[in-house]
């Protein structure tokens, strides 16, 4: 039986443009989105035997999705059918460690200068190779001490005294890894004279979707659901990410790809450049200091997917001083936990490649960009430091 | 606040917002789902065939004709003048992306389709038609149609013998061949599973145009010009034309493939580059799903990702092409225009909408079904009053069949430099 909402592989065309803006098609062997989306579903669905194990090596960067004429969720139905045709063995430890961010942050950041000690040796890095197929080249990002959640009610207790609030849903990467961009959130938004919230969530799931761990992400995006719209209903406040990929699931994975209603929220959360962009509209800005700096901005996947791209740019050209070169929009590679296995290794730097040489060419002081592992993977192939829009904001305000 | 939000980004958004953005006007443009670039031949068509099916040579007399005889058609509602000076501009534009086109000054030439077929349009890309190649027709050349032996998205038998056929060749010599590459070397990938996206790429690398062009010689035989799919790259393409030209000492003509177009797709990403280096804001990823209108008034867009009043702007102008594009859709008794719901010309009964036989000569009614505008392309609410700040363009239209009348093109650039023009008076004062 086919279910009424999966039938959005019969509205494809059989145009292949799909094809020519998908990254992995481009540097390998995979056959492309219109192959393995619309035109193999219809078979897979009637003779799940006919799956084909070159699935696998779609990224899930969803070009195909903002290029396809026809709204077929091509990336939707490929995720869709990774986990519900292929075979997996049930014990992945890498793809566990990989996948369970929330896990190994906890953990992580209790002990961050031991975790991190190690994971920067190249005999631990060798033996994460041969073991679970880590790939050695790759820098495993490094961990806080705490939590970020900690921090800002030590640091914060004041956030009341704001006329306007929001929630902020600050994700895996500022709770473990990365406390400036959260505290650099809260003085840009403080300077907008806007509060900051937090409430209870867990990882919006993204590593266990693109992981096959399917259960464990409809728990935590239900858990996200409900707490974040028992606030919404409470406070009618707006929920902020500064992860592009955690806003494109909040919004729209849960719903499409893990078929929950997340009706509540979806058009509550905003990526935080959107919901500053409109501050700014509405002529509540700060005062700006200059950052004179030389940048290149990368715009993620995932953030093309939203219609989110041109909010960061706004900001970021309104910020006296700095030098900005638009980088082409194409795929870094990395796609999340993709990059971090040793068997997609080559294909994610190979697709990598034209983005690693015209950031060269651009010269820049710093590149920006907006997602967390497109970051990491742009530090690790180019000799330049990468910031977050939010984290050039900060630095833009005149205190 | 913009000063200009155009909804599509096809040959029609895209030209708008390039005028626009070039008067300094705040200018963005929000588009969900590529253009129907990416399918054209990646020739500009102004007006190729007439009412009664006639091969139109001069077209600008021909537009004037229209007047008379058909008011409600886009071409109607412009300046002869506007309509010359539009494409003058879009070849301009193309040009300082160093995409040049070929005009055969003032009246329509002949550019060949995937099946050999060939078709009156105005301006072709340099490497698809140029004064040589017309020179070249006229001559006892020998010609030869060339394919990459397993690539299944062109027939150079059919073409060949399409051509063979065509009485506007009958002095030349021409002969069909194949290029021997069984696989790709870089991605290893065979020709059969390939398509022209995948050998533009093969080309682009450079890496391997030795090792084609002696492939090309061995297939051309003693022909001196050759035809290929066009796949000579995607934005390189004048760089590795001329190496070709020079490894290989024949003279290099493209045909289009079936989709995807990689003719078509230049001119896209030509007009994207120019668009933002101009400063404009270019938004993929997100469509408008509706907008509100007071007093006449657009007074704000959402789009599917942004449901709330997201986008304001002190003109808007729909460019979302036709059916294949979203800009018209249709249900199983009804058609109608999704983002404002505006007023329509197209017919109820189902059975007029097609006509039975597919390669009809007299095309399909639906072709010409669209929004309905007044003289200054600004459309009418379901109530029947004119929308003052939003502009119609593009394939969005009705009144006209780009596909009878070979002219989608034309009607594209044109009703786009009108709409733009008015906005810069409107902007300025
Ligand atoms: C298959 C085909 C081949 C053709 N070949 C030729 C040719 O060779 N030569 C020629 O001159 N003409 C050709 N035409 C005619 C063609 O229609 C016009 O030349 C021209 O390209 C139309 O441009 P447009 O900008 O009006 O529409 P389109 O190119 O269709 O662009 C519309 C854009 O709007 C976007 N869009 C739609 N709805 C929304 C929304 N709600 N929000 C945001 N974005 C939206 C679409 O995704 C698309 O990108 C061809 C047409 C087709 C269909
Ligand atoms: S782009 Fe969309 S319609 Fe075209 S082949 Fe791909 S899935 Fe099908
Ligand atoms: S999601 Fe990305 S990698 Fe997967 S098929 Fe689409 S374009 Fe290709």
């Amino acid at each position: 039986m086919i279910k009424l909402q999966n039938i959005s592989f019969d509205h494809c065309i059989k145009c292949t443009i799909c094809n020519v803006y998908c990254p992995v098609a481009r540097v390998s062997l995979f056959p492309g989105p219109k192959q393995s989306g619309p035109d193999t579903e219809r078979f897979r669905i009637k003779s799940p035997e006919l799956v084909d194990s070159t699935l696998k090596l779609c990224s899930n960067c969803k070009r195909c999705e903002i290029a396809c004429p026809s709204n077929v969720k091509i990336a939707d139905i490929i995720q869709e059918a990774k986990w519900k045709y292929l075979k997996r063995r049930w014990f992945r430890p890498r793809d566990l460690i990989l996948s369970r961010t929330d896990l190994m942050g906890k953990f992580a950041t209790l002990f961050n200068s031991i975790v991190n000690f190690f994971t920067r040796r190249s005999i631990v890095k060798f033996f994460l190779y041969l073991f679970i197929g880590i790939p050695y080249q790759k820098t495993l990002p490094e961990y806080e001490n705490g939590t970020f959640e900690k921090h800002f009610y030590k640091n914060y207790p004041d956030q009341n005294k704001f006329p306007d609030h929001v929630v902020f849903f600050h994700g895996c990467f500022v709770n473990y890894n990365n406390h400036k961009l959260g505290r650099d959130l809260v003085k840009v938004l403080n300077s907008l004279n806007v509060g900051v919230n937090l409430v209870k969530e867990k990882c919006c799931g993204v590593p266990l979707i693109a992981n096959g761990y399917i259960n464990k992400a409809k728990k935590n995006a239900q858990y996200n659901i409900n707490s974040l719209s028992e606030i919404h209903e409470k406070s009618n406040f707006k929920i902020v990410s500064t992860s592009s990929s955690c806003t494109y699931a909040l919004k729209n994975e849960y719903s499409n790809l893990l078929n929950l209603d997340n009706s509540a929220i979806s058009n509550e959360i905003e990526y935080i450049t959107k919901f500053i962009y409109d501050r700014f509209e509405s002529g509540n800005i700060f005062k700006m200091k200059p950052v004179p700096l030389r940048a290149a901005y990368h715009s993620p996947c995932h953030l093309e997917r939203l219609g989110g791209v041109i909010y960061t740019i706004d900001l970021l050209k309104r910020i006296p001083g700095l030098d900005l070169v638009i980088l082409h929009s194409e795929c870094c590679g990395i796609a999340g936990t993709y990059g971090f296995k040793k068997e997609y290794y080559k294909l994610s730097q190979d697709i990598g490649k034209d983005l690693f040489r015209s950031i060269e060419t651009a010269n820049p002081e710093i590149v920006i960009t907006d997602c967390e592992t497109c970051a990491l993977q742009i530090e690790m192939n180019t000799q330049f430091k990468v910031l977050h829009p939010v984290n050039i904001l900060a630095m833009a305000v005149k205190e | 606040m913009y000063d200009c939000l155009i909804i599509g980004g096809g040959l029609a958004g895209l030209t708008c917002g390039i005028k626009c953005a070039k008067e300094g006007l705040r200018t963005a443009i929000i588009s969900g789902g590529i253009n129907s670039l990416h399918f054209s031949s990646g020739s500009i068509d102004l007006m190729g065939y007439s009412a009664d099916k006639n091969i139109i040579h001069n077209p600008f007399k021909h537009i004037k004709s229209i007047k008379r005889k058909n008011p409600q058609h886009p071409y109607a509602k412009i300046p002869v003048k506007t309509i010359e000076e539009s494409i003058t501009f879009l070849t301009d534009e193309l040009k300082s992306e160093k995409l040049l086109f070929y005009n055969n000054s003032g009246k329509n030439h002949f550019r060949i389709t995937a099946i050999g077929a060939t078709k009156p349009t105005y301006l072709s890309q340099e490497s698809v038609f140029n004064e040589q190649l017309d020179l070249a027709l006229k001559n006892n050349t020998r010609i030869s149609i060339l394919n990459f032996e397993g690539f299944r998205d062109y027939y150079q038998e059919f073409a060949f013998s399409n051509l063979k056929k065509n009485s506007l060749f009958n002095k030349l010599n021409i002969s069909s061949g194949s290029i021997k590459l069984s696989f790709l070397p870089d991605t290893k990938k065979h020709l059969l599973e390939s398509n022209s996206i995948d050998i533009a790429r093969l080309f682009e690398t450079e890496k391997y145009l030795p090792r084609i062009s002696e492939e090309i010689k061995k297939a051309a035989g003693d022909s001196t010009i050759i035809t290929l799919p066009a796949f000579i790259g995607l934005n390189n393409y004048n760089k590795i034309h001329k190496r070709l030209l020079e490894l290989t000492g024949l003279q290099i003509y493209e045909i289009p493939t079936l989709p995807p177009s990689i003719l078509g797709m230049r001119i896209d990403n030509a007009l994207k580059s120019r668009f933002s280096s101009l400063g404009g804001e270019f938004i993929a990823g997100d469509k408008a799903a509706g907008g509100e209108i007071y007093n006449h008034r657009v007074t704000h867009i959402y789009t599917e990702n942004y449901t709330e009043a997201t986008h304001h702007a002190k003109y808007y102008v729909l460019s979302t092409g036709s059916f294949l594009s979203g800009g018209l859709q249709s249900g199983f008794n009804k058609m109608y225009e999704p983002v404002f719901n505006l007023q329509f010309n197209w017919s109820r009964k189902r059975n007029k909408w097609y006509s039975d036989n597919f390669f009809s000569a007299e095309s399909h009614p639906f072709l010409s079904f669209g929004v309905n505008t007044n003289a200054a392309l600004h459309p009418y609410d379901k109530d029947g009053n004119v929308i003052d700040n939003l502009y119609c363009i593009g394939a969005v239209l009705s009144d006209y069949d780009p596909v009878r009348e070979a002219s989608g093109g034309g009607v594209a650039v044109s009703t786009a430099c009108y709409a733009a023009q008015k906005i810069i008076n409107g902007i300025k004062g």
